[in-house]
């Protein structure tokens, strides 16, 4: 039961709570406000007194947004659709905070404007400028045609022109006040004003009149102010709009570029795409082609090499057959009854068929007899043919060494005085 | 009796027909914000029990639920929070039907990973008293300072010399510890349906067994900061001591320090130091839980 009565005590503070919020002084009109978004603090507002902005970009979409005292107290917030914009004007006792919440598929964005209310001064001039309106509401045309720097001038000269006025107007109480006579009281003033001499109620009268132009003056300032004024206006309304087509421009910028850039990409990509296959094709042809080649030269090389085994074959069986020969031959020679070199040049003739005697013309040197002549030729185991000026045609077996070498090999023996293979 | 048995009787179906008044005005369209808050705030304990009977199917769903009076108070507290959040943002909204708005709204909260702290031993006295305190640090920089107070006992001097603040928010923090003693502590256990009973016994604990208590008490508070540290904007991580140090050298980072040190002990013990200027410090701090403000 206690614990029912406790649930029931706490649910009535929660509603007390709830119900008290609008009606409790809520917020420290210098304490900054915290900004929430999406439940996460993200800033404040400066609460002087002064006009203060703040902006915040997020990644993600902005669902909610909320203004809280530092005491944590919810001031106010707004719930933000999930595509576009959401403007919201939230009073907090005299001030007042626009939100305006942007989101779009890339993120969102969060603009907050506190205006303070205006103090007592400000609302004075905002009576005057009131009044100057409805004086000067009557030549709007002229009012447009003028520029913001002008107007901003206007106001300087106006200020200042205000100050010397007051500046004027002080000095001159002054003066009178500190005169020595004692100041007389109204009534007396009243009855002594047509006995004062004349100079200075001329001094008088000509101060009235300076006044009277100062306030035409003014007059004719703060209608000028008003024209500023107006024309600020004008070209802050001026600026808003531009600032938001220019926006708008950027987004739609930013649109076409993307396509463009998107466009662009693409037929470069088919461009690279139809060169890349051309090129693709030009290879895969060329390789084609020169594997067609190759395999033609494998192909030739192949039958190449089978008639060359071929005959390296019948060469060996050539060879063979000629070795068998000369083995009957050599079997044969002890029978022979001519063993001279002759016979044997001629057996080797008939067993190598083609087989030619080596041919070469030596010189002897002088005084070799021909005994040692037929010597050295027996020994080379060759004869001996024709003589021709003093050269001795030799014919020998073909000696296993080339025929440079082997001249160069008899020509070192002590007989032999020249040789050569020609004539 | 019988004249009261009829009056009982005749009172609850005079509550019932008021109900569906409610309702059916909650369903049909409002058009303006002003039309909005007066149809509201005639149906805030019909629209308290809806989000409370949400909040609670919510966690009998999710296997978090027990019938005890430490998850009503739980479902209640969360379905008061959802209908502020509803007063605040709903009239943004108009023209609109209130109650199917506000449906929208507790789904929309309930579709959420992890929409509220829920640890069971958060729904203790001491437990509530912790996430209360921190969950309130997240809307509340008078709440985010007075942790600092209610961790290791600091004054705002001691809250001033650890940060490693300047002269401006140095009167700012003096503000804050003012106004969480007048009454932001107090609104604070309203809040969280801590009763004077509770308070004196946890203030008893403290006393008797200082050294348990602070120990449940961090176990618990580093449960609340995981969950609430979330909130912090995403470019405050916790930072190596070097980065600390660069940060209080150079003298930026007021709000990253203000923020993350209240809401992180381990950081707390990283950046200890610091913030004193090069004058000589004493040990690290160690959590001491503080009940009074």
């Amino acid at each position: 039961m206690g614990q029912e009565e406790d649930l029931e005590l706490y649910r009535s503070r929660l509603l007390e709570s709830l119900n008290g919020r609008s009606s409790r002084s809520l917020r420290n009109a210098s304490d900054p406000i915290q900004v929430y978004i999406n439940e996460r603090r993200v800033g404040e507002l400066e609460g002087r007194g002064i006009g203060a902005t703040l902006q915040v970009q997020c990644v993600d979409h902005i669902d909610t947004v909320q203004l809280r005292t530092e005491e944590g107290i919810l001031l106010g917030g707004l719930a933000a659709p999930e595509q576009g914009f959401r403007t919201d004007r939230l009073r907090l006792s005299v001030d007042t905070i626009e939100l305006c919440v942007h989101n779009t598929a890339q993120g969102g964005t969060l603009s907050a404007l506190f205006s303070p209310a205006p103090s007592f001064w400000g609302r004075v001039w905002k009576g005057i400028v009131d009044v100057t309106d409805r004086l000067t509401a009557r030549r709007p045309d002229t009012a447009i045609a003028y520029g913001g720097a002008y107007g901003m001038r206007t106001v300087a000269f106006t200020q200042a022109l205000l100050a010397i006025a007051v500046v004027g107007l002080v000095a001159d109480r002054a003066t009178i006040w500190m005169t020595p006579e004692p100041t007389p009281s109204p009534v007396v003033q009243t009855a002594s004003l047509p006995a004062s001499p004349p100079a200075e109620t001329a001094r008088l009268e000509q101060q009235l009149d300076e006044v009277a132009r100062m306030q035409a003056k003014i007059g004719e300032a703060l209608a000028s102010q008003q024209n500023g004024i107006v024309q600020l206006h004008q070209a802050v309304a001026k600026l808003s709009s531009t600032q938001e087509s220019v926006a708008s421009s950027v987004v739609m910028v930013k649109e076409e570029v993307k396509e463009e850039v998107k466009e662009e990409l693409e037929k470069r990509l088919e461009a690279v795409g139809r060169e890349t296959d051309r090129t693709t094709r030009h290879v895969a042809n060329k390789g084609r082609i020169e594997q067609e080649q190759l395999e033609a030269a494998i192909h030739s090389l192949t039958a190449d090499n089978d008639r060359l085994s071929k005959e390296v074959a019948g060469l060996e069986e050539n060879n063979q057959s000629l070795k068998a020969k000369l083995q009957t031959a050599v079997a044969n020679v002890p029978k022979s009854a001519d063993p001279s070199p002759e016979r044997l040049l001629k057996m080797a003739d008939s067993m190598q068929g083609n087989q030619q005697p080596f041919l070469f013309w030596v010189t002897f040197s002088e005084g070799t007899s021909q005994e040692s002549i037929d010597q050295w030729v027996n020994g080379m185991k060759g004869h001996k043919g024709a003589l021709n000026e003093g050269w001795q045609e030799v014919r020998i077996i073909p000696p296993p060494v080339p025929p440079d070498r082997f001249l160069e090999q008899i020509r070192g023996e002590k007989i032999i005085k020249a040789a050569r293979i020609n004539q | 009796m019988q004249l009261t048995g009829m009056q009982n009787t005749l009172g609850k179906s005079q509550s019932m027909s008021d109900r569906t008044a409610t309702v059916s005005r909650l369903e049909e369209v409002v058009s303006t914000s002003e039309e909005f808050d007066r149809i509201v705030s005639q149906a805030l304990p019909m629209l308290l029990d809806r989000a409370t009977g949400y909040t609670k199917r919510f966690l009998r769903e999710t296997g978090q639920w027990n019938d005890d009076i430490e998850h009503e108070k739980f479902a209640l507290r969360w379905g008061a929070e959802y209908l502020e959040r509803f007063l605040v943002c709903g009239r943004s909204e108009v023209p609109c039907r209130p109650l199917f708005l506000f449906d929208s709204l507790v789904a929309k909260q309930h579709s959420k990973p992890e929409p509220f702290c829920y640890h069971p031993d958060l729904l203790r006295p001491l437990g509530r008293f912790v996430d209360g305190l921190v969950a309130r640090a997240v809307v509340s920089r008078d709440a985010l300072i007075a942790i600092y107070h209610h961790s290791y006992g600091w004054g705002p001097g001691e809250v001033i010399a650890v940060t490693g603040l300047n002269g401006l928010e140095s009167q700012r923090i003096y503000k804050n510890f003012r106004r969480w003693r007048d009454t932001g502590w107090q609104r604070t256990m309203d809040e969280m349906g801590m009763t004077k009973a509770e308070l004196a016994e946890l203030g008893n604990q403290q006393q008797r067994h200082r050294q348990r208590f602070n120990s449940e008490a961090e176990q618990l508070i580093r449960v609340a900061q995981a969950h609430y540290r979330k909130s912090e904007p995403d470019h405050y991580p916790c930072l190596s001591r070097s980065q600390w140090g660069e940060m209080f050298t150079q003298g930026y980072g007021c709000d990253y320090r203000i923020w993350h040190l209240a809401l992180c002990l381990d950081c707390m013990q990283t950046a200890w130091g610091l913030g004193s200027s090069g004058s000589a410090v004493g040990e690290k701090p160690r959590l001491e839980l503080q009940v009074r403000p």
